[in-house]
């Protein structure tokens, strides 16, 4: 009798929370549902920062089309059912517009997303054939896909060798799980066009031992190294190669570097690091000013200042710039309220959209739900990134075979 | 004075061998079962689908690890590949055109077979020796997964399960699913409850008291850990299939790793080792208790204006939840399964018992 009281006293303490929960105004709301206490901790607090502060700025100025905006940050602590539960439980209140940043949560809420008809925006992280907006209506990874992205570092290296690659040899240093074997297949694939000799590396989990790779690394002699790996796997990496002479030049890194792992690697040991990134680093970045002067001076930052520093920041600037921007375009094109269609409508107008400087630029449409996935190759000169090559997006074509040929896959 | 009698005691065989020895037992799981069967019109749908359908099909595959953990005493901590494997077999078989009631039984065989391999381990070692072989076993799936794109599907190792359709009948709705998932765990339930009282569930428990000791009352330990992983792995398969069928929509090899294994493992030991009422506990505050107190934590801190920045947030439910697991053990070692036992013994003779004092 006791366990059936204590049964209906939750029950009914779990009824009272849904329904104070449903009688919320009406502001345009994101769902941040994020890994902020497990595997993604490297880069979710900036993002989510980012994401904050940028929503706090457009308050300020109005909100969009007279409305406030909100991002409610969850957390689903990488584990794909608790992301599910966080999507469940948002989409319900009624928002509509969901990021996950989480390759295992992406790849779980987007059967439920493309059958409820909810943005699942998942920037840099979940399954890179989701830009084929023919087959993935819902899905909008804008931003650079890792296939595209490692096209476009051989377009640098190409560029480097002036067109000629014939006698050049690339060793790609990836983490052995699909994060890191995604772009061998696109690689493959140029290497045969481009006629460079590829080498593959695979560096085991978590990449806290990578002697032997590095060994086998200087044995080979590879003029330049492509690697995907994230976090600590970087200072790692960097040592080794200090220990085995290889020159921190030839190393063009994913996306995923920041300033802490520069920090951790040493300042001037990175000098000559190179990375590919679809955003523009360091803390000079126009949007960055604004929230600067508007939100921190005023003491009103949605965290610590120095987090503000990191790309990763600005990472999530551009995420929630382009959010709040096809939000704007949707109110534009349909009017108040925002909806799910309207909404996606929004995005797929946005047209060489670059958040004033922040970014590549992209333009969405119905097939290209990743924007044009343009990156470039910055470089560390020890106190700064200098961009190497423009915002750049090559091999098309061959991407989109790869591209085509995985989707297909999805609606079998 | 809650129950009507004064303690456990059996004059013959049959009353000995009942399912229930307290009758208010049979009633608080015929009470369970008429709720559970109820949910569908009782709960809002988010709770029906993001809370009650992924506990029950964790409940079954916990009850799964109890067969092979709880009764015959043998440590798993690759439970979650065994899950994998009947997962992935399942889906490739529907997608193939395989019906799903076939599928579900092929990946709960396949599952059972990889399993029993996991048993020839536990011929030879013992303990933590057999643990770290059965974690062994666990990486070798993952790298399985991860290296085979014939069997993980395409981008990123993902496969697309099929819509599930049972007795002809499609399975779309958040209703559908909860049933089907609900169906699952009384089946194992209830054979969780009758194997106590088989030979088969005697002969387990010898094992798990002294191997050797059995063998000398002639009960064949090989047989039997075999048997006790061969059948916990079906039910590893058949969940894990149904867990990508109703819940996942998509299998993904994170959804079967390490952590996973281990967060079942927890699932049985917090619920009790051999206890089934403390797996569903124990299933409950392992998957559940996270998400909620997270919700709770976050709740609070708004109504009350805190500013507090969202990484200690998603920090303090972490530490929440751990500390009460610390607690849970610390009261009872043996578990939420036993918790709830104590509890039922006192009410059973108080206020009598007070007499004595």
């Amino acid at each position: 009798m006791k366990k059936l009281n204590k049964t209906l006293a939750a029950f009914s303490m779990i009824g009272g929370l849904v329904a104070g929960s449903q009688t919320l105004a009406e502001p345009f709301k994101v769902g941040v549902c994020y890994d902020l206490s497990k595997a993604y901790t490297f880069a979710t607090p900036q993002v989510s920062q980012a994401a904050m502060d940028l929503a706090k700025l457009v308050n300020m100025k109005g909100g969009i089309g007279g409305e406030p905006v909100e991002v409610i940050v969850r957390d689903h602590g990488n584990e794909p059912q608790r992301g599910i539960e966080c999507y469940s439980k948002l989409s319900r209140e009624g928002v509509f517009v969901f990021d996950t940043l989480s390759t295992p949560v992406s790849l779980a809420v987007l059967p439920r997303a493309m059958a409820d008809g909810r943005v699942l925006m998942q920037s840099l992280v979940g399954r890179g054939d989701a830009v084929d907006g023919t087959v993935f209506d819902w899905v909008y990874p804008i931003g650079p896909t890792y296939w595209g992205q490692a096209a476009n570092d051989v377009a640098y290296i190409k560029q480097l060798h002036d067109g000629d690659m014939s006698d050049v040899k690339v060793g790609f240093v990836y983490f052995d799980y699909p994060f890191g074997q995604e772009p061998i297949e696109i690689l493959q694939t140029l290497s045969e066009k481009e006629g460079f000799e590829l080498d593959l590396y695979p560096v085991p989990l978590p990449g806290s031992d990578q002697a032997g790779v590095w060994s086998k690394v200087r044995r080979d002699k590879p003029d330049h190294l492509i690697v995907w790996m994230l976090g600590g796997a970087h200072v790692v990496a960097s040592k080794e190669m200090q220990r085995n002479r290889i020159s921190m030049e030839k190393y063009i890194s994913v996306n995923w570097l920041n300033e802490v792992d520069i920090a951790n690697i040493g300042k001037e040991a990175a000098i000559g690091l190179k990375r590919g990134t679809n955003v523009v680093g360091g803390p000079d970045v126009a949007l960055r000013q604004e929230i600067m002067t508007e939100i921190y001076e005023k003491g009103q930052g949605s965290g610590p200042l120095e987090k503000t520093e990191d790309v990763f920041y600005n990472t999530g600037l551009a995420m929630y710039s382009i959010v709040f921007e096809a939000a704007r375009k949707a109110v534009e094109l349909e009017g108040l309220p925002i909806t799910a269609t309207s909404y996606k409508a929004g995005l797929e107008t946005l047209k060489d959209y670059d958040a004033n400087g922040l970014m590549a630029p992209i333009t969405v449409t119905p097939d290209d739900h990743g924007g044009g996935g343009k990156t470039r190759i910055e470089m560390w000169d020890g106190e700064a990134w200098v961009p190497q090559t423009d915002w750049i997006a090559e091999y098309t074509d061959v991407v989109w075979d790869v591209v085509r040929e995985s989707s297909s896959k999805y609606e079998q | 004075m809650f129950y009507r009698l004064s303690g456990v005691h059996h004059a013959n065989y049959v009353s000995d061998s009942r399912i229930f020895k307290v009758p208010a037992d049979r009633n608080l799981a015929i009470f369970i079962f008429l709720f559970g069967l109820a949910a569908p019109f009782l709960l809002p749908s988010l709770y029906l689908n993001s809370y009650m359908l992924p506990w029950l099909i964790w409940t079954a595959a916990a009850l799964g690890l109890n067969l092979v953990t709880g009764w015959a005493g043998q440590l798993h901590l690759g439970y979650a590949a065994v899950m994998a494997v009947g997962a992935y077999s399942a889906i490739h078989a529907a997608r193939f055109g395989v019906p799903w009631e076939f599928a579900l039984i092929i990946g709960g065989l396949a599952s059972s077979v990889i399993g029993s391999l996991f048993a020839f381990a536990a011929l030879r070692v013992k303990g933590l020796y057999l643990a770290l072989t059965t974690l062994a076993m666990q990486f070798v799936m993952d790298w399985v997964l991860t290296h085979s794109p014939a069997i993980s599907g395409g981008s990123h190792a993902s496969l697309q399960s099929p819509t599930l359709a049972l007795l002809g009948q499609d399975i779309t709705s958040d209703t559908g699913y909860y049933y089907v998932a609900f169906g699952w765990c009384v089946l194992v339930t209830i054979f969780m409850l009758n194997l106590k009282r088989t030979g088969l569930g005697r002969a387990l428990v010898a094992v798990r008291e002294k191997d050797f000791a059995a063998a000398i009352l002639g009960v064949n330990s090989f047989y039997y850990k075999i048997l006790a992983f061969a059948a916990s792995s079906f039910i590893a398969g058949v969940s894990g299939a149904l867990l990508v069928a109703t819940f996942f929509f998509l299998a993904a090899p994170e959804q079967f790793s390490v952590a996973v294994s281990i967060q079942v493992l927890a699932m049985v030991i917090v619920g009790g080792l051999g206890s089934i009422i403390g797996s569903y506990l124990g299933v409950a505050l392992i998957l559940l208790v996270p998400g909620l107190v997270n919700g709770i934590v976050a709740g609070g801190s708004q109504s009350l204006g805190m500013q507090i920045n969202v990484e200690t947030l998603a920090h303090i439910p972490n530490a929440v939840y751990g500390a009460l697991i610390v607690i849970i053990l610390l009261i009872e070692p043996l578990g939420l399964g036993k918790l709830y036992g104590n509890i039922r013994d006192y009410l059973m003779v108080w206020p009598f018992d007070q007499l004595r004092k």
